[in-house]
């Protein structure tokens, strides 16, 4: 064994190599986006490793493979999980004949945005087992288990982490020696009972199974120690603790151990196999505890199980828990939670305010609200937009623009306030439509980015076609997935797509979907393209601007840059129209003159394009003397 | 069981997680169990940052309880106050005072705290608060020093972090980790090392330094 430092995203990616996984594919999303990009660089020849179009066809993609017999690793955020899985259900009632081990990563207290949502409902809709490690060396250990259970059972698993493990560091003990994995032949298999959904027969055949597999799963995992079980004194309090909230255990039961607790009268079940419901050894732990502490982040499953568990044992203990408090449904648990849940269930004496610091500081910490980098192009199509719809004649206020996932997003923010809204990956186009539907008499604008646009716009684009309306979408394509990190997406430059892969023009996809209004535009020259966008807001029918100008992290990494600005001082009167217009980070109101941080500015002389006193002028990257 | 917990705040493209990275890295080279859980969020440059690094808890989940931090460094003023519910009384804050201005404020349009603000609402907590002045950093070579590694050395120099990692370890961490640079590195480190030990704290008396070890 040699242990190394690492996240909970690469120890899953090394537990999927050492159990000699053929096929991963994701789509990224915070947090759990470390896992694939791990094995980009980690996967032996012979593994094939890809960044999806999106979660649906990433999770297709290992389905196929599994049923080809190969062992196959799918990852994804759990927003992911929502766009696939209409394909798992089919493919969970069919089985896998490789194993299929589906990753996903939840995120209590929406530390990245998004939904607070708990996959593990996911896990119950669909029958198939969820595994649930804590820290980083178990999530190695366990992903090699989750492909074990998966050729066991024939179900698909999952394994749901959060945030505050995949993306946080320790130590996992990494095999020196792990067992070798013969190359398999895959096989095709013939059987439409199995793999398709071909009438009620065989759909209700295919939903026994499933249910069976379920079953085969409980008794595995009971076989194999997943959940561990320790019982204390008869009569005392049992703990029922979920995944992540079991590595606080230790440390709670410590502090609650100087406030009076008796350690040995304390009868703990860890639970790291969530689903199916442990039953055997909950009931176990009923019956030898007079009250019980459900300890698990976000939704009450395992608290509403226990309830009915008990029930059927016809056993009323007293239980903890989020129902009948003290635990809210929102947000990560930590620590304190154990005290005070141990506190509540056992009338300890813990001070109030043992975990409650002062929030008086934050009232008044600045507010920092995210915004776009020095440099960004779509910090230009922001501008471009805003002065495009004043200049059409409307007021901000009249004109929707919708906004979607990603660095695009960002324009919600002052100083541009642009986006409005903020659903799903290539939501904006449809949302779009309705509000022309509802009857919104001022043009609708639609943006986008060019990674969510392949993923989830393109459909919205198809109806917005079909039907007609009167609407104008600026796709911004900065030509990477970028705020998840930059990873490559299909219309990403060649030289950084993998070896025979082939990156996708949006200028020649847009036009084949019908859309005859079509122009392509430099975010940087924000001069033409609010003239080109305000003559598209005030045409009929469906309008389309493709904003194109790469992210600047890119660039900044092959160390290019635009050029640079600065200030002549004598023109600058201090106005600030620059800062206000464009809220570049490289520019500070200065004592007298505007200021310019030369380490931060790129150069994209949007500023410059901002002054109307000839105040700052750009200086292209051939001209700037070093 | 004992341990030495660090929450650690700033803003996105500071390398406040550098200085996090390096103290996890000597830790766990020393036999040290470690758990660093780095937030970024939506952050890129320029946006809030934090950090909570877990040290010689041999079982512990990734997040620190309020009022739990044995140490607590910030590298921007104003971030330092979202980690105050975190620091324990009796704690450190060690603070890089750098402002750096959201948009808002530099307009004059937002309210930005003073520096004596931050030390009234550190001071309630209970905790001992060291500040470095960002023109106090030396210079190398005609440019200042990296902060992030000056501020480390200031930590571990001036508070019971050098306890759980020595500044020898940090320096072989450090001059493996970047092997260019080294000297302006160590420069850093030493500068810090040496403006951060009890005899040279401005107006302030020993510390009590009673013995800090894993149990």
């Amino acid at each position: 064994m040699t242990a190394k430092l690492m996240t909970g995203n690469e120890a899953l990616a090394w537990g999927a190599l050492h159990a000699g996984v053929k096929v991963v594919t994701g789509y990224p999303g915070t947090p759990s986006t470390g896992a694939l990009t791990s094995l980009l660089t980690t996967a032996p020849e012979g593994v094939h490793v890809e960044w999806s179009v999106n979660e649906k066809v990433a999770l297709e993609v290992a389905a196929g493979a599994a049923w080809a017999g190969q062992r196959a690793l799918c990852t994804m955020k759990m927003s992911g999980l929502n766009v696939c899985y209409d394909s798992l259900i089919s493919v969970a009632y069919s089985g896998v004949l490789g194993g299929l081990v589906v990753y996903v990563a939840d995120d209590p207290g929406a530390n990245a945005g998004m939904p607070e949502q708990d996959s593990r409902g996911f896990a119950v809709m669909s029958d198939l087992p969820m595994l649930e490690p804590a820290a980083a060396d178990e999530v190695y250990r366990m992903t090699r288990t989750a492909f074990a259970l998966s050729e066991e059972t024939g179900a698909p698993v999952f394994i749901r982490l959060v945030t505050a493990n995949s993306d946080s560091f320790a130590a996992v003990d990494l095999d020196d020696d792990p067992p070798a994995w013969p190359a398999r032949t895959p096989v095709l298999t013939h059987d439409i009972d199995r793999f398709t959904k071909a009438g009620a027969a065989i759909c209700l055949g295919q939903h026994r199974d499933l249910i069976a597999r379920l079953e085969h799963a409980g008794r595995w995992i009971a076989d194999h120690g997943l959940n561990e079980l320790t019982l204390g004194a008869r009569g005392g309090l049992g703990v029922l603790a979920a995944g992540i909230t079991t590595a606080y255990l230790d440390e709670g039961f410590d502090i609650a151990a100087q406030h009076g607790l008796a350690r040995d009268q304390v009868s703990v079940l860890r639970v790291k196999a969530v689903h199916p419901f442990p039953a055997a050894q909950v009931q176990a732990l009923l019956r030898n505890c007079d009250a019980i502490l459900v300890l698990e982040e976000l939704e009450p499953h395992l608290e509403n199980a226990l309830r009915i568990e008990a029930q059927r044992l016809g056993l009323s203990p007293r239980i903890v828990g989020k129902l009948d408090g003290p635990f809210e449904r929102i947000g990560e648990y930590g620590v304190s939670h154990v005290v005070q849940g141990l506190a509540a269930a056992l009338d300890l004496e813990v001070p109030a305010d043992l975990f409650a610091g002062s929030s008086a500081a934050e009232d008044i910490a600045a507010a920092r609200p995210i915004t776009v980098c020095a440099g960004c192009p779509h910090r230009g199509t922001y501008m471009a937009i805003n002065k495009a719809v004043r200049r059409a004649g409307f007021k901000k206020d009249q004109v929707m623009v919708t906004g979607d996932i990603g660095c695009t997003i960002l324009g919600m923010n002052p100083p541009f306030e642009t986006v409005w809204t903020e659903v799903a990956m290539g939501a904006a186009t449809g949302l779009a439509q309705g509000y022309v539907h509802a009857g919104i008499p001022a043009p609708v604008i639609a943006t986008v980015g060019d990674s969510t646009f392949f993923h989830a716009g393109i459909p919205a684009l198809v109806n917005a076609v079909q039907h007609q309306v009167p609407l104008t979408l600026v796709i911004m394509d900065n030509g990477w997935t970028s705020m998840t990190g930059m990873q490559v997406d299909p219309g990403t430059s060649v030289s950084y797509q993998r070896e025979g892969d082939r990156p996708l023009d949006l200028a020649t996809i847009v036009p084949a979907l019908g859309v005859e209004q079509f122009w392509v535009v430099d975010p940087f020259k924000v001069d033409e393209m609010t003239e080109i966008l305000k003559q598209a807001l005030l045409l009929p029918g469906v309008k389309v601007l493709l904003s194109r100008q790469e992210c600047v992290m890119p660039a900044l990494r092959r160390r290019e840059r635009a050029g640079t600005t600065t200030v002549i001082a004598e023109n600058c009167n201090r106005c600030l129209l620059c800062i206000n217009v464009t809220g570049c980070p490289a520019l500070s109101p200065g004592s007298e003159v505007v200021e310019i941080d030369p380490a931060v500015c790129y150069g994209c002389g949007l500023c410059a394009a901002t002054c109307n006193r000839n105040a700052i002028v750009s200086v292209p990257a051939e001209e700037v003397v070093r | 069981m004992k341990g030495y917990d660090i929450y650690l705040v700033g803003v996105g493209g500071q390398g406040v997680l550098t200085i996090g990275e390096v103290i996890m890295s000597a830790a766990f080279r020393k036999g040290h169990a470690v758990s660093f859980y780095p937030t970024k969020g939506m952050a890129q440059r320029g946006g809030f940052v934090k950090a909570q690094l877990r040290i010689g808890r041999a079982s512990a989940g990734a997040g620190i309880p309020e009022k739990g931090a044995d140490l607590v460094i910030s590298t921007e003023v104003s971030e330092t106050l979202k980690a105050v519910r975190y620091v324990k009384a009796g704690g450190d804050v060690v603070l890089f005072a750098y402002v750096w201005a959201p948009t808002a404020v530099a307009l004059g349009k937002a309210p930005y705290p003073t520096l004596d603000d931050v030390a009234a609402q550190v001071r309630d907590a209970g905790a001992r608060l060291t500040v470095i002045e960002p023109a106090s950093l030396p210079e190398f070579e005609g440019a200042p020093v990296p902060d992030n590694i000056y501020t480390l050395g200031v930590a571990v120099a001036g508070t019971h972090l050098g306890e759980v990692v020595s500044a020898d370890d940090v320096e072989t961490f450090v001059k493996g980790r970047w092997t260019r640079g080294i000297e302006r590195n160590m420069c850093a480190l030493h500068a810090g090392l040496k403006a951060g030990a009890p005899a040279q704290a401005s107006g302030g008396t020993p510390r009590d330094r009673h013995a800090w070890a894993f149990h």
